[in-house]
């Protein structure tokens, strides 16, 4: 039978050629439209450090003195990060900022030209799972004493060395000679949240140096730099030693006990600071672990105004639904005689019914399918005239088979009313034909 | 095989109360051929679709096959109308999207039969109706009386006890309506139940049994060379 309602379906969108082709018109664009605002909603929602996101933490200090800014600041001072880089209790933590360097190999084809480069401890890439395809990090002991050691990217490594495996070569950042005792595979997380300073949607770095060669090395920061109060800032050393926050730090704290341990070992950090003079805020200095659910939300990568769009374009497909019903009444009670004698002649109530919704999904899948296009053609827009970042834009692979759901549910929906509407008409009242 | 008692059906309009039906009473038996004639507006038409399930009725108590069918489900309606109940309408009312076979599909469809039952069926009820070769045509590449044999196979595919027939020469000329009424009169021969409403009085004269509906009640009487064999039925004069 629903072969045949399909078969009976499709005649039908094709007999009406120009009606068929508004109502896929309407819900294709209102599909498209929804789609597109899913899809940015989607990949920013997205959490990255999937099972791991409640063990990763970001800590946050509040460092600053009374009357400043209300919350924990995102970053921290690099004195309060030298500290927390001696705690024992997490499985792993690192503390980072970006720079940018000047990067040359000695193959004199390959120009020289400024990259960002994460500085950051060896516990970086066993925090966020960055998968290593030759070598490894450098030891924790390079963590302590500096050493001019480097992880470099795949792509890196093509491109200065020729191969993938360029474990022992040497690469020059601003003209100092580094090690290369590690190469990563692609890694790209996105949202970029370990940190998403910069735009939360940019490439990870692929080019990682020791935090210990800070400041040794001078690296200017690539980022944000928060102060609170005036502090003279002309060397680099007045930097590591100000109340200036630069540095993020995160920590992997396997369960509660692990959060609370943690927690009460920096609180007394802090206790010990405020009789130095520091944590000047008595009422609200303190930590907070901001796991990554919540430090996204910090850092205000899902902001609110995409589950606003989210509603608006669903609202949107509300008033498209609103207009293919009307259509769709049109179209079926236009129909009532054939309805009527197909009643006569032995359909039920509800055959009709299924054989009108058939068609009307049916519409629904071409819309869904119109919608889809759409919708692609909508994110390459907005990537191309609104640069706006790559990632949001492509397409998220379960979006097709979500779009065709939604497209089917929504015509469903619409068709509800119709379909009811026609399969309950006396049929008596078509055949008295006079 | 049908009985009806003392059936009422009532048009309610916001104006006008119209009692289509009053106090209704026939008696059909098995194998009759039964026209009915009257004037228009009598509710010979609403006496079909009562009688067909199309359209429930205000009082009374009615029977088909011995089944009181007063107060059954849609989709019990639905499926005496599809196993035992033809229609042929004065407007012939074939889809006219769909070709012949199609059309004959149609009842054949809702019944469940599989295609090669279903071919079958169409096939020997086009042939009942002389229409054989004409299978992919679409109904209005047909003549009207061509359409009207159609919409008899259409009825006849589900192989139906009962034929309903609404004026079904109504729109053909007469060397057309006199084709359609012998191929009714063979299709009883063969064992259907027929109730056909007509206008035409050399066709009511044709028939085994006559009643007339005048101002929705029954005027039963039969032809003459009938009148002893059918005693089944309860006549109120009008
Ligand atoms: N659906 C309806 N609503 C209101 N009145 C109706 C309806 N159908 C028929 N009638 C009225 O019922 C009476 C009988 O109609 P009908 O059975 O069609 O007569 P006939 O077929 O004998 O010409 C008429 O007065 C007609 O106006
Ligand atoms: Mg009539």
């Amino acid at each position: 039978m629903f072969f045949y309602y399909l078969d009976m379906g499709w005649r039908s969108i094709r007999k009406t050629p120009v009606l068929s082709a508004l109502m896929v018109l309407a819900i294709s664009i209102g599909i498209g439209i929804t789609i597109t605002s899913l899809n940015i909603y989607q990949v920013m929602a997205f959490n990255p450090a999937a099972e791991r996101s409640d063990q990763l933490h970001a800590v946050q200090l509040w460092s600053q003195g009374p009357d400043t800014w209300d919350d924990y600041s995102t970053i921290i001072t690099y004195q309060d990060a030298m500290h927390l880089r001696t705690g024992a209790i997490p499985r792993a933590q690192a503390a980072m900022f970006r720079t940018g360097q000047a990067i040359q190999s000695d193959n004199p084809d390959v120009l020289p030209e400024l990259r960002s480069v994460r500085v950051t401890d060896s516990g970086f890439f066993s925090l966020f799972s960055v998968p290593f395809l030759h070598g490894g990090a450098w030891t924790e002991v390079v963590d302590q004493q500096p050493a001019y050691e480097i992880v470099i990217g795949k792509a890196v490594s093509q491109k200065y060395f020729g191969k993938v495996n360029s474990v022992g070569e040497v690469l020059y950042l601003n003209r100092k000679p580094y090690q290369v005792v590690g190469v990563i595979d692609d890694w790209n997380p996105s949202p970029k949240y370990y940190d998403p300073t910069n735009g939360s949607f940019n490439d990870a770095e692929s080019l990682f140096v020791p935090f210990s060669l800070a400041p040794v090395e001078e690296f200017a920061v690539w980022g944000n730099t928060n102060g609170w109060q005036f502090e003279p800032m002309v060397t680099y050393g007045d930097r590591l030693v100000s109340e200036k926050s630069w540095v993020l730090f995160w920590a992997d704290l396997a369960d509660e006990q692990a959060r609370e341990d943690y927690r009460a070992w920096i609180q007394s950090y802090i206790e010990q600071q405020q009789e130095m003079g520091r944590f000047t805020d008595t009422a609200k200095a303190d930590v907070q672990l901001a796991d990554v659910a919540k430090w996204l939300e910090v850092n205000k990568v899902l902001r609110k105004d995409n589950k606003i769009l989210v509603a608006l374009s669903a609202l949107f497909l509300c008033v498209c639904l609103v207009n293919i019903l009307g259509l769709l009444l049109t179209k079926f009670l236009k129909r009532a005689p054939e309805v009527g004698v197909r009643r006569a002649i032995g359909a039920s109530r509800r055959q009709i019914f299924a054989q009108h919704m058939v068609e009307v999904t049916l519409i629904g899948l071409l819309g869904g399918a119109l919608g889809l296009l759409w919708a692609w053609g909508l994110l390459h827009v907005l990537t191309e005239r609104f640069h706006m970042d790559d990632a949001l834009t492509r397409l998220d692979a379960t979006l097709w088979f979500i779009t065709p759901s939604i497209a089917m549910g929504a015509a469903l929906l619409a068709g509800l009313y119709p379909a009811w509407v026609i399969c309950r008409t006396q049929p008596s009242v078509y055949l008295k034909s006079q | 095989m049908l009985s009806m008692k003392n059936i009422s059906k009532v048009y309610q309009s916001e104006l006008v109360e119209t009692h289509a039906l009053r106090e209704f009473n026939l008696q059909v038996s098995e194998g009759e051929f039964v026209v009915v004639t009257g004037p228009s507006g009598s509710g010979k038409t609403t006496f079909l679709n009562v009688a067909g399930l199309l359209e429930g009725f205000s009082q009374g108590e009615y029977l088909l096959d011995g089944v009181d069918v007063s107060s059954v489900s849609d989709n019990e309606s639905a499926r005496i109308r599809n196993e035992k109940i033809g229609f042929i309408f004065q407007g012939f009312n074939l889809i006219p999207d769909l070709n012949l076979a199609e059309n004959i599909e149609v009842p054949l469809r809702y019944r469940g039969f599989d295609s090669k039952e279903r071919k079958r069926r169409v096939e020997q009820a086009l042939e009942q109706v002389g229409l054989a070769s004409r299978l992919k045509h679409l109904p209005p590449q047909l003549s009207g009386g061509q359409q009207q044999r159609v919409a008899i196979a259409r009825a006849l595919a589900g192989e139906p006890r009962f034929l309903l027939a609404d004026e079904p020469t109504g729109n053909l000329d007469s060397l057309m309506a006199r084709q359609v009424m012998e191929l009714l009169e063979n299709i009883n021969q063969a064992g259907t139940t027929i109730i056909m409403v007509t206008h035409d009085p050399e066709l009511a004269r044709r028939a085994q049994r006559n009643v007339q509906i005048v101002d929705g009640q029954v005027c039963d009487f039969t032809s003459y060379q009938k009148s002893r064999s059918t005693t089944s039925t309860t006549a109120e004069p009008a």
